[in-house]
């Protein structure tokens, strides 16, 4: 199983970095987010500031968005599932490898937006290691989720708008807890932040438990 | 602060009433569709297509007056 | 004529209308002594009689979601693996939502002279706002076509991944809530006043009431949804059936 994730994972950051279509078009996605947000929440950093952290959030919940359904576009056009189906691969194992590989993209465009937020919002960044801990926890259970309802939504005709309507209620909590724990990691406080943490890890580690069972019988069916 | 109170009880019972009448009259009607689809079941058992241009009696047929019979499927 | 190859789904009826019969009374006598019995709060004046209603929309519209989960739990595994699992978790998805956007707008209703306000992030509303649209997504992806088994498996698979994020939902906005010492449903003042006396049986027919009604409302949405499975299957054959006894008739 370690072996095929290992295998599509690879696959997957292999297109990602000939295409380049993560770095091109999901990354200066999320910096437009970051930008509409600054327009809409006006040009007062005393307004923008306090919000970076959930702002930031919103930004990557959206962009997980973008980057499932490329993880899917990459397999061939609509038979996505035929493709992986066929390919004679452990299915938890192709489960692994994609929401590896989305969750690698996703860390890479974090550090980009953390630069970002630090940058329009006036965002103090303090409290490092938690900032890092939320976002890796964080960044697992929402690839883990996306990949699956993924699944799901590949080849189907109403997939853009499925996609997100699965996917983002489910990841509520992630997005309420990453955004406390970087409030108090922000504000000077990491020590507020544990059991934010513990949060993002048990949904995490659930979501990718139900996600290597449930990934092979959704990809048989349709 | 009455006025809060009677809108609440009419929004409940209101769509509560609305969505029962609707279950009941979509259930009846799906009734009478399945059970014209079942009296009329296959004359003979060959495999041959359906004549060209042979026009849907759907509205002929209904017993009721909302839906259309399974005449009208294409 | 051939005789009908199988028996429609019409037994029962009678028990169904006596249950249909029971849930009006009980919602009718629940109404009487709420609007008109019961005497008003010395806090909350009459706008208690709202939470004579809203505790029992929230109530079914949680219970819609674990029998609708469990359900799909039932459905996916293999021994006790059966159409009606599918249908029943479908049944009860519908009537829940319906509940749950009562559950918000009953909640509403009751907030805004309350707090002021026509929505507070109270735990037990963003949760049930949620559940909201979880049902809204669980009911989408069971539109998606497919045939009956694949529609079925892929509805349950995404009916527990969904479901079971509700209690961490709810425990992630409470702790977040507790930080803030805001306004809240389960407030015990609230509870202290108006536990007792008439007011307590009132509540408790309001609980029993509008769950016979949920169960009531499933079960036509149940046989609606069987009768509309069966409506595909055979509707296609006894449409091409038709046709040839139209085109010979003619």
């Amino acid at each position: 199983m370690l072996r095929d994730a290992v295998l599509v994972a690879g696959k997957d950051l292999r297109i990602e970095l000939r295409s380049r279509i993560g770095l091109n078009q999901v990354g200066p996605f999320a910096i437009a987010v970051l930008l509409l947000f600054g327009l809409a929440l006006g040009p007062d950093r005393a307004v923008l500031a306090p919000a970076s952290a959930g702002l930031f959030w919103v930004a990557v919940l959206l962009s997980t968005l973008l980057a499932v359904q490329r993880s899917y576009a990459i397999e061939s056009a609509d038979a996505a599932r035929d493709g992986l189906r066929l390919s004679g691969l452990d299915p938890a194992g192709i489960f692994l490898g994609k929401a590896g590989a989305v969750a690698a993209q996703l860390l890479v465009l974090e550090a980009g937006l953390t630069v970002g937020v630090a940058l329009l919002y006036g965002a103090h960044l303090s409290g490092g290691l938690v900032l890092i801990a939320a976002c890796a926890a964080g960044t697992l259970g929402l690839a883990a989720v996306g990949t699956l309802y993924g699944v799901v939504a590949s080849g189907l005709r109403t997939r853009e708008t499925l996609l997100p309507l699965l996917f983002l209620p489910v990841v509520a909590p992630v997005l309420l807890a990453a955004t406390k724990a970087w409030n108090a990691a922000l504000a000077g406080t990491p020590g507020r932040a544990g059991g934010w943490l513990d949060v993002l890890v048990v949904f995490a580690v659930l979501y990718i438990a139900i996600g290597t069972v449930a990934f092979g019988p959704l990809l048989e069916d349709g | 602060m009455n006025g809060y109170v009677e809108a609440g009880y009419v929004v409940v019972l209101g769509t509560l009433g609305t969505y029962g009448v609707t279950l009941v009259v979509r259930e009846r009607a799906a009734r009478r569709r399945v059970g014209q689809a079942v009296s009329s079941g296959p004359v003979a058992g060959g495999s041959d297509p359906p004549e060209a241009g042979v026009p849907a009696a759907g509205s002929a047929r209904a017993g009721g007056g909302e839906e259309t019979g399974p005449g009208s499927l294409p | 004529m051939s005789t009908p190859r199988f028996a429609l789904p019409q037994g029962r009826s009678r028990a169904l209308g006596a249950l249909g019969a029971a849930a009006l009374v009980g919602v009718a006598a629940t109404v009487w002594l709420g609007l008109f019995v019961t005497p008003p709060d010395q806090f909350m004046g009459n706008l208690v009689r709202l939470l004579y209603i809203h505790p029992p929309m929230a109530w079914v519209a949680f219970l819609a979601y674990g029998i609708a989960s469990l359900a799909s739990l039932l459905y996916l595994w293999p021994r006790t693996r059966a159409e009606h699992f599918d249908r029943l978790a479908g049944a009860s998805a519908e009537v829940g939502v319906v509940f749950t956007g009562l559950t918000l707008v009953s909640g509403s209703i009751w907030g805004r002279p309350t707090w002021g306000a026509w929505w507070v992030w109270d735990p037990l509303l963003t949760t049930t706002a949620l559940l909201f649209v979880l049902y809204l997504g669980y009911l989408a992806l069971r539109r998606v076509p497919g045939e009956f088994h694949v529609r079925a498996r892929r509805s349950a698979i995404g009916a527990l991944i969904a479901f079971v994020d509700v209690p961490i939902v709810y425990f992630s906005v409470e702790w977040w809530r507790s930080l803030h010492q805001a306004p809240t449903v389960l407030n015990p003042t609230t509870h202290k006043t108006y536990v007792h006396g008439s007011m307590a049986w009132t509540l408790l027919l309001g609980f029993v009431s509008f769950t016979l009604v949920y169960i009531w409302l499933m079960a036509h949405r149940y046989r609606l949804g069987k009768l509309e499975d069966l409506e595909d299957t055979e509707g296609l054959g006894a449409a091409l059936a038709e046709r040839r006894a139209e085109g010979e008739a003619a």
